[in-house]
């Protein structure tokens, strides 16, 4: 099951839409300092793109620092304008093995498809929050909407790439009862608003989760981070390391999201 | 001194009209026996006919295999005929159910066994005591009567005995005890004193006809015993299964 | 009065083989007799187990017992301090009560991530001090009196993080020997597989994920083992925490000794609903007496009905499927065994009888000469066999009586199926009554029935053939 694992990690590419930015009011009253809810809408605007797209994303899981699993998934993603919610279709591109199968995310239900079978199966919500299988909420595109984020203050830290980074460090409590964390640390460089590091805690109050963003290169007119390191803060010996590329604007035909369409889809 | 006597058909169908306290204690018509024996059937008693007057010392002899046995089981309502009529103490027994038949029996006949047939599990005085159960007299009634006839067989020191306890003559006399102790119309013996010796068996005999006399009993024996024949009243000779003699002594 | 005198010296007459009839019919009435005790023992003491555990009723949400395993979170009861609340302050069921007590039902992943294992796991949030007193549930004093040890419960009220896990649990999650669980195998080093053509990391991995492990997650609390459960939240979001393990306890079934984890309800609920309301799964119900589960049952319908709340009750034969089945179990088997018994009587009897009458042929044919009706025969043998049925039956009564004694008073030990460890071989001698006298007049009965077939043969005898025997 570690390949489905893996594949809803993935599907953390879903998403709340974002953009309805909620004015906050920062406790950090000058007007030198940004609003911090604007910039935790800014950052997810660097990381997904506002069309329809698709995107080639490579996942490896290093155990012990030695690389023990490696898919690469094509994903579809394109946000639903009543529910403002993305929905994703993703299909395993490598390894042959897998290749074929999928996995869709629409609304709340998430149905995995085995072209072997032509059968596809529902994923209940307890189902896919096991281990390492939450990674890709880390991704999640759009935090502005969920949480609310409050300023607390400026601070200097090292990326992936042991860089410095003037970053402004945020806190991010879960507005909405179904936002996956119930807190997140974020760190924003300042001036360019990118996503350095986060940290992601559960309900408990303990952290599950560490992100480094980095490999910022220009992607579909934005500069994006091409590479996304989570280090699970349970299970201490275990990373994975998220690289997309090859983004494209596409259409998405409605039916692609279908569930009983899946075994006519070929995705490409 | 036997003397043929054929019995004229008038007079034993009056006797058949006239049964009453004073008439024939037992009444035979024509009666017929037969059983299935090993490969065919056997005529045991073969259309037999004559009347036993009352309050004799009345005999049945015959050779082995005649039909006595027969016959008295006949008499003492333990066996039904084939065919014929048998009246006992006046009363006809023909259309009597099984239940009936015994009631009547428990009342009226009593039997003297070869072999004593005391019940082992019981004293003296509990076989003694037995029919007199059977009536369903009172209790006071039973110990009278049982005591007073122990004492008339000279036993009653003996009524605690089980009959293994006591001698073949006293068993007899235990036996006679209790066929008496309900007084019965009639006392039917088969070979009563076959399993006693010489003095023994007088003084059963002698027993016997004190009460035949004291408690006007009729009696019935089936013998062998030349000592019990000699004190015989009416005698009836069978042979075949039919009557060939019958002798009547006078009343003395 | 006769009849049973003559009855009487009759079995009398071959003592030896009216010895052996009677034995035959006393040595059924004892193993009917000891048999039962013992089954009536084991179920008392299955009740009583069960009830500890589980309680007498438990109180759900309406469709948890059939659909909450795959979703507990979904069937919570809110608000359940009100809810007990009424329940206990009911005058109806107030004095029936002995524990009324929330619970929480969850699972998720247990992992030991030192090295590397982790495992399903089905937890139970409980309140210790409520499941303590629970624990010592004796209607049928077969406790302390009866020799059983109450079961140590592991929790504690003041130890909010502290817990208990299955021993097959501990095996796979490596804690065998900070557990003091004795004859365990390590678990397996997994095999290194390499992704095929994987690169390597760009950046070091290991210096990355160094950097926030600081005070964090110390290995255990001074000395005691720690792991991490990690379940999905009623609202669907990932939580992990920290349990404590104190000890591990060995459960009486495998699948489940290798997935228990007990820990306090509070612990539980922070787990299952995280930042949403904290609701129970169950409320336990623990009466004082087994018969009160129809009447509380009842109450608590109307009383759930009437406040318009859309709860379901269920007792404990219901939770624990195998109770009814185990104790069918014992009925259909003590059943064989009385057929079996019986079978042996009547054939006895019925074999001691005709002998009987055989030899006493010429008797019958006295006695039926003599004016005995066909029905007096019958009776007279009738009640000789009823004699032996009854003298055999009384007998085996009292030597039961004596091999109860002796068994419970030799210490025995024996370990059931369904139990952990070993309890007190005994067998029940207070409320079985019914049971003796069931086998008592049963075999007498039988005794009486096989007497019939001789006793009919005697009475329909010729009385001719019956004295010509000798």
């Amino acid at each position: 099951m570690s390949r489905i694992m893996l594949l809803i990690v993935l599907l953390g590419l879903a998403a709340r839409v974002g953009s309805g930015a909620k004015a906050q009011a920062a406790d950090v009253p000058s007007t030198e300092t940004p609003a911090a809810q604007d910039l935790v809408a800014a950052a997810d605007r660097i990381r997904n793109p506002q069309q329809p797209f698709r995107l080639t994303d490579t996942l490896v899981e290093y155990r012990d620092g030695k690389p023990r699993d490696r898919v690469v998934l094509i994903v579809f993603a394109r946000e639903e304008k009543d529910t403002r919610q993305y929905s994703n279709l993703v299909r395993y591109a490598d390894p042959p093995r897998d290749a074929g199968k999928m996995v869709l995310l629409h609304g709340s239900n998430m149905w995995f498809y085995d072209p072997a079978s032509k059968a596809s199966v529902r994923i209940s919500p307890q189902q896919r929050l096991i281990g390492q299988a939450s990674d890709g909420d880390v991704v999640t595109a759009n935090l502005a909407r969920d949480y609310t984020a409050k300023l607390v203050g400026a601070e200097s830290l090292e990326d992936a790439d042991r860089k410095d980074r003037h970053c402004w460090h945020l806190d991010l409590a879960a507005d909405d009862p179904e936002a996956i964390y119930s807190r997140i640390e974020y760190w924003l460089e300042r001036d360019t608003d990118r996503p350095v590091k986060g940290k992601y805690y559960s309900d408990s109050g303990r952290l599950l989760k560490i992100a480094y963003f980095h490999n910022y290169q220009e992607q579909l007119g934005t500069v994006r981070p091409t590479e996304t390191i989570i280090i699970d803060a349970v299970d201490a010996n275990l990373v994975t390391t998220m690289t997309t590329s090859d983004y494209r604007l596409q259409e998405i035909p409605d039916a692609w999201f279908q569930r009983d369409f899946l075994p006519r889809l070929k995705a490409d | 001194m036997t003397t043929e006597q054929q019995i004229p058909d008038e007079v034993s169908q009056n006797a058949m009209a006239s049964s009453t306290a004073t008439g024939p204690v037992v009444v035979l018509r024509d009666v017929v026996k037969t059983y299935d024996g090993d490969s065919l059937k056997v005529t045991a008693i073969d259309g037999i006919t004559f009347d036993i007057p009352r309050q004799r010392f009345a005999m049945i002899v015959g050779p082995s295999g005649s039909g006595k046995t027969t016959l008295l089981n006949l008499i003492g309502c333990i066996d039904t005929p084939n065919a014929g009529q048998i009246e006992v103490c006046g009363q006809n027994l023909a259309a009597l159910s099984d239940d009936a038949i015994t009631d009547f029996r428990s009342r009226n006949v009593a039997f003297v066994f070869q072999n004593f047939n005391l019940f082992p599990v019981l004293s003296a005085y509990e076989n003694v005591e037995y029919p007199l159960l059977l009536l369903g007299l009172e209790p006071g009634e039973r110990r009278d009567r049982t005591m007073a006839l122990l004492e008339s067989v000279g036993l009653a020191e003996h009524r605690e005995h089980r009959p293994n306890q006591l001698s073949g003559g006293q068993k007899q006399r235990v036996a006679i005890a209790r066929a008496l102790v309900k007084r019965p119309g009639l006392v039917l013996a088969d070979e009563p004193t076959a399993n006693l010796d010489s003095r023994t068996g007088s003084q059963i005999i002698e027993l016997m006809h004190r009460v035949q006399h004291d408690h006007a009993v009729s009696f019935i024996f089936s013998t062998h015993d030349p000592q019990l024949i000699s004190h015989a009243e009416e005698t009836y000779a069978i042979r075949d299964g039919k009557l060939v003699e019958r002798h009547s002594e006078p009343r003395r | 009065m006769m009849l049973l005198k003559i009855a009487f010296r009759n079995i009398l007459r071959n003592s030896r083989r009216s010895l052996m009839t009677m034995s035959a019919v006393a040595v059924g009435a004892i193993a009917l007799i000891i048999f039962g005790e013992f089954m009536a023992y084991l179920v008392v003491g299955f009740q009583t187990t069960t009830v500890e555990e589980t309680g007498h009723l438990s109180v759900f949400h309406q469709g948890y017992f059939e659909f909450g395993a795959g979703n507990p979170a979904a069937y919570g009861i809110g608000d359940y301090q009100t809810v007990i609340g009424l329940i206990q302050d009911d005058v109806v069921l107030k004095p029936m009560l002995r524990v009324v007590t929330p619970t929480v039902k969850l699972f998720g992943i247990a992992g030991n991530f030192d090295i590397n294992a982790s495992t399903t796991f089905l937890g139970m949030g409980v309140v210790p001090s409520d499941r303590s007193r629970m624990l010592l549930w004796d209607e049928y004093h077969i406790q302390r009196g009866g020799g059983r040890v109450p079961t140590e419960l592991g929790l504690r009220d003041d130890t909010p993080t502290r817990g208990v896990i299955g021993v097959g649990l501990a095996r796979i999650l490596g804690l065998c020997k900070q557990l003091g669980v004795a004859s365990c195998p390590s678990p397996p080093v997994e095999a290194a597989t390499a992704a095929p053509d994987a690169p390597g990391p760009t950046v070091d991995l290991s210096e990355l994920a160094r950097r926030d492990r600081s005070a964090g997650q110390a290995s255990g609390e001074g000395g005691v083992p720690r792991i991490d459960l990690l379940a999905a939240t009623a609202g669907g979001a990932p939580n992990v925490l920290s349990l404590y393990v104190s000890k591990a306890e060995r459960q009486s079934v495998k699948e489940l000794d290798d997935t228990f984890v007990a820990m306090n309800l509070a612990l539980a609920q922070q787990l299952l609903y995280g930042r949403g309301e904290h609701k129970a799964v169950g409320i336990v119900l623990q009466l004082n007496r087994t018969e009160d589960i129809v009447p509380a049952r009842a109450r608590l319908r109307s009383l759930f009905k009437e406040h318009h709340l859309d709860l379901d009750v269920r007792d404990f034969t219901e939770l624990q499927p195998q109770y009814n089945q185990i104790v069918g179990l014992f009925g259909a088997i003590f059943f064989f065994i009385a057929i079996v018994m019986g079978v042996i009587v009547l054939f006895t009897i019925v074999n001691t009888m005709s002998m009987s009458v055989m030899e006493r042929t010429n008797e019958i044919g006295t006695a039926r000469a003599m004016g005995v009706r066909r029905s007096g025969i019958r009776r007279q043998f009738l009640i000789e066999g009823w004699m032996l049925g009854v003298i055999g039956a009384t007998a085996g009564l009292i030597v039961s009586a004596s091999i109860a004694f002796a068994v419970n008073h030799a210490g025995l030990r024996w370990m059931p199926p369904g139990q952990a460890a070993p309890i007190p071989l005994k067998v029940l001698t207070s409320g079985v009554e019914l049971l003796i006298v069931a086998v008592w007049l049963g075999l007498m009965l039988m005794a009486t029935v096989a007497a019939l077939i001789p006793a009919n043969r005697a009475a329909r005898m010729p009385v001719v053939d019956a004295l010509r025997h000798v």
